[in-house]
């Protein structure tokens, strides 16, 4: 049966590296500096998959992304998905050629149905991962979209649903309450979320340590779990974290170092 | 030189990479005389069976594939599409002729009365049928490898290994210099490496 995935999220500005708390960003530094400071031989041996999310609030840092993803496919041999302020067919099709193998896509799901149509005619369903994220206020669970900036009048299954019919290949779903801030994943919307979604769905925002992990794959049913949390998860975090995830009878991936 | 078939689909640069890792020197090329020269060739490929099949024709590399694989008998991996490519046809989006160097026919996954989510995307435990394959040599009978994918081939014979995801996937074929893995063994870390150190080993 297919295994569970665990996933490991950076997030780009340029060239910089970010920190992301309820989608506050912090520059950590560049990939060199990254390089020197945390092995990237410790996390790529210990993921499944690698997400690169460019977090830039200016439009025109698309070619420093794309040098970005240029750079960590030399060193992640595993499939990379990577988006985020993709506006058009053309920055698409860089992403791609830099190395990644799946296309991130956001606010255009809501925005700009033609280009999403388009990317999955010209790439395949299995290329497009639906990226959702949505806030939890008075009760209500909205979907924003912009980098968190624009709230729209659609909560959370409708937005699934909304995105499902577009054919997409996962939905990468985000909650800006609990991301950052390593206090466990929004098990209950998850839980729903996972019900009511014929793709796969990666859960993201709230890692803290490896019993959120486990909490989140065994009480959601989730496919794959991602963190962006680079400091909770230094040295052999991600390594301890795979190894607690298979001692506790999840089913994960195996291979020799 | 092992050359990689560029017919504008399939991620070129992760198979590159991962020879790279490997210290393994690629080019990827759509130039017919460059495909002729090449001694081993390898077929990547992610999309619609339709488009692949309409772009091998365009760029008139299809001719060339034949005479280099059926007839000079030159080693090819096809990875994921480029695996099915090489069955007799495709159903998606109607019914497409493949290259048909192998029998079998592309289909959607049956995954009906399961609750698996579509499409099958994951690393998933891949049993190797046959104790004298070349691919899997070195691996472990069961092997954790990367797949992706919504359709994949049935009815064939020249099926080497296996996965399960609702029911028995063929996860690759071997047929003479002809081999194939419906996973991807460029995203499949150290297995993966594996499967790539055994086809330029050949």
């Amino acid at each position: 049966m297919v295994k569970k995935r665990l996933i490991f999220t950076y997030l780009f500005d340029g060239e910089n590296c970010m920190l992301s708390r309820n989608f506050r960003l912090q520059k950590v530094g560049t990939v060199d500096w990254i390089k020197k400071h945390y092995s990237f031989d410790s996390i790529a041996f210990s993921i499944d998959e690698l997400i690169l999310i460019n977090v830039s609030r200016n439009e025109d840092k698309i070619n420093q992304f794309c040098d970005v993803i240029t750079n960590l496919s030399r060193f992640f041999l595993m499939p990379i998905a990577a988006g985020g302020n993709v506006r058009s067919f053309e920055d698409a099709k860089a992403i791609l050629r830099s190395g990644a193998d799946k296309i991130i896509l956001n606010t255009p799901l809501f925005n700009d149905r033609e280009l999403v149509k388009k990317l999955i005619n010209s790439f395949g369903s299995q290329c497009i991962v639906a990226s959702i994220d949505y806030l939890k206020q008075n009760g209500d669970t909205n979907i924003y979209i912009n980098n968190g900036k624009d709230k729209l009048d659609l909560n959370i299954y409708d937005g699934i649903r909304f995105v499902l019919k577009q054919n997409v290949g996962e939905i990468y779903l985000t909650s800006i309450e609990k991301d950052g801030t390593g206090m466990g994943f929004d098990i209950d919307v998850l839980k729903n979320a996972v019900t009511q979604s014929s793709v796969p769905i990666i859960a993201s925002g709230g890692a803290g340590d490896f019993y959120h992990i486990a909490d989140c794959f065994t009480k959601t049913g989730t496919s794959a779990v991602s963190t962006a949390n680079l400091f909770n998860f230094l040295g052999n975090g991600l390594y301890e974290t795979r190894k607690y995830l298979t001692d506790n009878g999840l089913n994960m991936a195996k291979w020799t170092y | 030189m092992i050359t990689i078939v560029d017919y504008g689909m399939g991620n070129i640069k992760s198979v590159e990479n991962a020879f790279n890792f490997l210290g393994i020197e690629t080019h990827s090329t759509s130039d017919p005389n460059e495909l002729e020269k090449s001694s081993k060739l390898i077929i990547p490929g992610v999309g619609s069976f339709k488009k692949a099949m309409d772009n091998l024709s365009t760029l008139g590399i299809k001719p060339i594939l034949n005479e280099q694989v059926i007839v000079n008998q030159k080693p090819i991996l096809g990875i994921c599409l480029g695996m099915q490519l090489m069955a007799e046809l495709g159903e998606e989006d109607g019914i497409t002729s493949g290259l048909g160097w192998i029998k079998g026919q592309v289909k959607k996954l049956r995954l009906n009365n399961t609750n698996l989510k579509a499409p099958h995307i994951g690393f998933n435990g891949t049993y190797y049928n046959q104790n004298n394959s070349m691919m899997f040599n070195g691996l472990n009978e069961i092997t954790d490898f990367y797949y992706v994918h919504s359709y994949s081939i049935i009815n064939t014979d020249s099926e080497i290994a296996h996965t399960i995801y609702g029911s028995k996937i063929v996860a690759a074929i071997e047929k003479n210099n002809i081999w194939g893995c419906q996973f991807h063994p460029e995203k499949s870390q150290t297995n993966g490496l594996s499967i790539l150190k055994n086809f330029a080993n050949l």
